[in-house]
């Protein structure tokens, strides 16, 4: 393959006009979408790769830090962007993607499966609380949809003395698995219908296949990891605000 | 049916809804006490407060001023998931927990015994084969009853019923009734009932109490105030006519 570089992205914009030429003849709804999304994605991947090449470069313990909080802080601005109608889901996105990422990033560095080197924490970050950042937008919405819509079935646990926590409990582990699913499912097929980013990323680049894939499941523990804690945190902070301390079910949901 | 004492005491109960100023009030300084072991209605239009009032007897909402005492102690005193066994609630169309009726009764109960389950069948005159049935296939009255039998499985003093015949035909309502007296008369409990029927708070008797916007407008037996009331509000509510 020849190393991408200016003529071949444009090149690569052929495929955009496809989709394009598609989806006018099928007259769906979506063309200035797909062409607004197609140069904004180009302008945003392409200011990010200056900006993460900046970060290689200075390789400042505080540039590293400053850039994971911008990430995080898009990330749950994203998440709470895609939540309807819950008071504070930002504050509980951000909590539920810092904990899932620091957590697993953590463990990462401490058990030295990685170096603090802003060419492993920068991208692996990336994918982290981009993992995250679904995870949590799911369970914030699923569970305050769950509560809304099941508001007779926890009343009548309440009101036979059940605490919040078990008048809802159903209610709880359903969304942490719905946070979760797209991660078991990635599981499920991975090497065998799918071949994940980072693995053909790196073989496209050149790397061992065997190589490659070591790392690949090194990505998929670390995502696994994530997404299972913010998951668990997201419907911690959010049940949270949908119940009184006196076990009461809040009536302006 | 002896009374002995208050059960439940209002004192100025009043609950404020919305975000106007000042924020209207639902269940406007009312004050009432529920004796022990006795039968109470509480009748008005739509939108009076009467299920609001309810919800506030055993704290699924929070009053915004005055007090409720059960027994001589505030309800705020009472862990909440004990005084809601104590006082139990039975919503308009009671919830089934989707799986069998021995499930639903055990619900709140997890230790109850065979022996017991069987009684509470009785008690609520279904059919003892039913106990393992999934609730699915069971009637309206049918579900009503299993609610009614999952909330006395917690043996509660005081049973708060939000229209329990609402969506029953006549028969059904009939049993019902006959059980709500029974568990009066038998068994002592303390029944406050919403009912949009007078005639049913004429058949079941005991106390009535009649509700305007939130607020206590009279109170009596059952029979006198629908056939008798004493207030401009009661003779319109008994007559039909708007407030």
């Amino acid at each position: 393959m020849t190393t991408p570089g200016i003529t071949q992205v444009l090149l690569a914009g052929i495929m955009v006009v496809i989709a394009i030429a598609v989806a006018r003849y099928w007259r769906l709804p979506v063309i200035k979408d797909m062409a607004f999304g197609s140069v904004r994605g180009f302008v945003q991947l392409v200011a990010v790769g200056y900006a993460v090449r900046f970060i290689f470069d200075i390789e400042s313990p505080w540039l590293i830090m400053l850039a994971l909080g911008i990430m995080m802080t898009v990330g749950a601005h994203a998440a709470a962007g895609r939540v309807k109608n819950v008071k504070g889901s930002f504050g509980i996105s951000l909590a539920a993607i810092l904990t899932g990422s620091l957590i697993t990033l953590a463990t990462m560095l401490v058990f030295k499966i990685i170096s603090f080197d802003a060419r492993y924490i920068i991208p692996l970050a990336g994918m982290i609380i981009g993992n995250s950042m679904n995870a949590s937008a799911l369970v914030i919405d699923r569970l305050a949809s769950d509560l809304r819509g099941n508001r007779l079935a926890i009343e009548t646990a309440l009101a036979l003395g059940k605490s919040w926590r078990e008048a809802s409990q159903q209610f709880h582990r359903d969304a942490a698995r719905t946070g979760m699913v797209a991660m078991l499912n990635f599981l499920k097929t991975v090497g065998i219908v799918a071949l994940p980013g980072a693995m053909t990323g790196m073989i496209l680049a050149g790397a061992d296949p065997v190589e490659a894939v070591l790392l690949q499941v090194i990505v998929v523990y670390m995502l696994l990891s994530a997404t299972t804690i913010t998951s668990v945190v997201a419907v911690e902070l959010t049940i949270r605000r949908f119940f009184t301390r006196y076990h009461q079910l809040r009536t302006n949901l | 049916m002896g009374v002995t004492g208050s059960v439940l005491e209002l004192c100025n109960l009043t609950r404020r809804v919305g975000d106007g100023t000042p924020a209207r009030a639902i269940i406007d300084n009312f004050s009432y006490s529920f004796g022990s072991a006795r039968l109470y209605s509480i009748i008005g239009p739509s939108g009076a407060g009467k299920s609001s009032l309810l919800r506030l007897l055993n704290r699924l909402d929070e009053c915004t001023d005055g007090s409720v005492k059960f027994k001589g102690r505030d309800t705020r005193e009472f862990a909440p998931c004990e005084l809601r066994q104590r006082v139990g609630y039975l919503f308009q169309t009671p919830h089934l927990f989707d799986r069998t009726v021995r499930d639903n009764i055990v619900y709140a109960q997890p230790h109850l015994s065979e022996s017991k389950i069987s009684c509470l069948i009785q008690q609520v005159q279904l059919p003892s084969g039913i106990v393992d049935a999934p609730v699915d296939n069971l009637s309206v009255g049918e579900r009503q009853r299993v609610a009614l039998a999952r909330l006395l499985a917690t043996q509660p003093e005081v049973a708060l019923l939000d229209e329990p015949t609402a969506a029953l035909d006549p028969a059904n309502t009939e049993a019902i009734e006959r059980l709500i007296s029974s568990v009066v008369t038998d068994h002592g409990v303390t029944v406050v009932m919403v009912s949009h029927s007078r005639q049913q708070v004429v058949r079941l008797g005991g106390e009535a109490i009649l509700m305007v916007d939130g607020k206590l407008i009279e109170h009596g037996d059952a029979v006198q105030l629908v056939k008798n009331p004493g207030t401009p509000q009661g003779r319109r509510y008994m007559n039909g006519e708007p407030q």
